[in-house]
């Protein structure tokens, strides 16, 4: 009898200590919309699955996600994925190969068991060579959830910030950030609010060359994430040097070169850059702005008037 | 006071058997619970394990492991469901702490803790069933030509402790006895004398030992292992249970999957396996009592 009532109080004690806790019984309430999920290998360069989930659950991870649809197996408290239908992390022979995921583009800075998969998320994981650049920040691949729907299932107010002369490459990336259905902002009003903004930087690089996110462009891919540079070249113009996935820039292209790329600086939201060596360049890019061309893409440059996926060489 | 070690002379092929054959027999069942996961296969194993202890009359030697493994099986079943963080039937969600992370607990998270808990549990019965069955003095001996110190190491501490913990029961009761008027004896008083008894202990071994010829050259008197005849039954079994268990493995009938739902395979295969490890780890014991029986019955 006391046994009985010992073993039913502490029951109560239990339940009571869950409640506190903020813990509930089971997956918890969904959310109603889709969920992607798209796995690639080499920087995006082949497709190798893509999958949906209908209003996932509260209790909906990446790790849950990803498990119903490939095999995995798993590192570090299932926070690290170490293969992936039998694809598997490896080191040797000079190359480091892992498993990464992005959510709406932005790289993970917490593992995959705890990444929570929310309505209209995309989950994008890629198997690449990580020797030039174990943080990739950001990517455009996942054009336009970033904007639609930020992180963690959190929005955040986005703001086109124009710097180019006529204005045409500007209105043309507003125009294709509205048709998605992204609600932009001005730059004041997300200033005097302290907002936490996602900002689309638009011009020729010699304009936004000031901007900490674009300096971060002339560090290189261990810094920045995005495998190009905008350099002045020996010509004294300004010149874009792609990277290969060794991190190597390659030669420098003047004419006509553009680039659209995303990068973060510090904790602060992503910074896209839709770019050029000059005017022609950023107009270049602006053109190629959509979800067709980004689809997929760590970042993308336009050279001779052909859409070159970055890093170049990936996959070859 | 308890006993050190589990041994005892036990009736039956695995006591009567050299630890060679012991080995041969016991190790497949080890192994079946590192290949296999499927808890079917687990469970037949640890009942073949019970079954050998409970034919060598050694099932009172299982009851301290048992123990441990119960509970080291809790301890696995409740830190697997918190760090395992897949499974899709989720019953309780959203423990959300710092560095850890939101920790959800799914059922298929506890049942992979339970199938590691019975691997556990039947690697604790096996190496019982060998602690309880086998001579450790013939394990010793055994060694003894191909690592003399280490063999006359783990001799002296089989020897040894036991005596250590009896003087320190003595000693204990000894500063008991004195009064409840007398000062208190410290622990480290005890201990100072503890290991002034075993090192006035070591000095007389070691004086025996080398009045008895330990340290001369070994291998003229090296003696030939002794094997049973009910040892080679042993010996086939374990074979018989290793290829078996390897067979089953690559040929993949007893598959077990937790994630993302529990996918157990509950064919033919997997029960037949479960049921076959448990009669090839009996055949031996049971092959020994008919030929005993029939043996009499000629006799009479």
């Amino acid at each position: 009898m006391r046994r009985g009532r010992r073993i039913a109080t502490a029951g109560v004690l239990l339940a009571s200590a869950l409640a506190a806790a903020g813990c509930g019984i089971g997956a918890g309430e969904a959310s109603e919309g889709t969920a992607t999920l798209t796995i690639t290998r080499d920087y995006g360069s082949e497709s190798l699955h893509e999958a949906t989930v209908s209003d996932p659950a509260e209790s909906e991870t990446v790790i849950r996600f990803l498990d119903r649809e490939a095999e995995i197996t798993t590192r570090h408290g299932d926070n690290f994925v170490q293969s992936i239908d039998g694809l598997a992390g490896r080191l040797g022979d000079g190359s480091r190969f892992d498993w990464f995921f992005y959510v709406n583009g932005y790289w993970s800075p917490i593992g995959a068991g705890e990444a929570e998969v929310h309505a209209g998320d995309r989950i994008w994981w890629d198997y690449r060579e990580w020797s030039a650049a174990y943080t990739v920040p950001a990517v455009v691949g996942s054009f336009p959830e970033p904007f639609l729907n930020g992180y963690g299932g959190e929005r955040f107010d986005v703001v086109v910030e124009c710097e180019i002369e006529p204005a045409d490459a500007c209105e043309r990336v507003e125009g294709v950030l509205r048709d998605e259905g992204v609600e932009l902002r001005s730059a004041a009003a997300t200033q005097a609010a302290d907002a936490d903004v996602l900002r689309v930087l638009v011009g020729p690089f010699g304009r936004l060359a000031d901007d900490p996110a674009a300096k971060l462009l002339a560090a290189g891919p261990t810094t920045s994430g995005i495998f190009a540079s905008i350099e002045i070249d020996r010509h004294g113009g300004y010149a874009l040097f792609p990277a290969g996935v060794d991190g190597e820039l390659r030669a420098g292209e003047q004419d006509r070169a553009g680039l659209i790329a995303a990068t973060r600086v510090g904790d602060e939201q992503p910074t896209w850059l839709v770019t050029g060596v000059d005017r022609s360049g950023a107009e270049a890019a602006a053109e190629i702005f959509d979800a067709e061309h980004l689809r997929d893409r760590f970042a993308v440059a336009v050279i001779d008037g052909e859409v070159v996926p970055l890093p170049i060489e990936a996959g070859s | 006071m308890r006993v050190a070690l589990a041994y005892s002379p036990r009736p039956g092929p695995l006591g009567a058997a050299s630890p060679l054959q012991a080995a041969l027999f016991l190790g497949p069942l080890a192994a079946i619970a590192f290949i296999h996961d499927s808890p079917f296969v687990l469970v037949g194993t640890a009942v073949a394990a019970l079954w050998v202890a409970s034919l060598s009359q050694a099932l009172d030697a299982l009851r301290a492991p048992l123990r441990w493994a119960l509970a080291l099986g809790v301890l696995i079943v409740a830190v697997n469901a918190l760090a395992a963080q897949r499974g899709e039937t989720i019953l309780l969600r959203g423990w959300d702490l710092p560095l850890l992370g939101q920790l959800d607990v799914s059922l298929e998270a506890l049942v992979e803790g339970g199938v590691l808990a019975l691997r556990v549990l039947v690697a604790l019965l096996v190496f019982a069933v060998w602690s309880a069955c086998v001579n450790p003095d013939r394990i010793l001996r055994g060694i003894r030509p191909y690592a003399a110190r280490s063999a006359l190491t783990g001799t002296l501490i089989a020897r040894l402790v036991p005596l250590a913990a009896a003087d320190l029961q003595r000693l204990s009761e000894t500063a008991r006895l004195r009064g409840p008027a007398a000062s208190e004896l410290g622990r480290m008083a005890i201990a100072r004398r503890l290991l002034a008894g075993s090192l006035d202990r070591a000095i007389d071994v070691a004086a025996t030992l080398e009045l008895r010829g330990y340290g001369l050259d070994t291998s003229a008197t090296q003696a030939r292992p002794r094997t049973s005849a009910g040892g080679s039954g042993l010996v086939l079994a374990g074979v018989a249970i290793a290829a078996v268990g390897i067979v089953a493995a690559i040929v993949g009938v007893a598959g077990f999957d937790a994630y993302p739902t529990i996918s157990i395979a509950t064919g033919p295969g997997a029960l037949a396996l479960a049921g076959a490890i448990p009669l090839l780890a009996a055949a031996p014991f049971l092959a020994s009592t008919r030929a005993g029986r029939s043996a009499v019955s000629d006799v009479g």
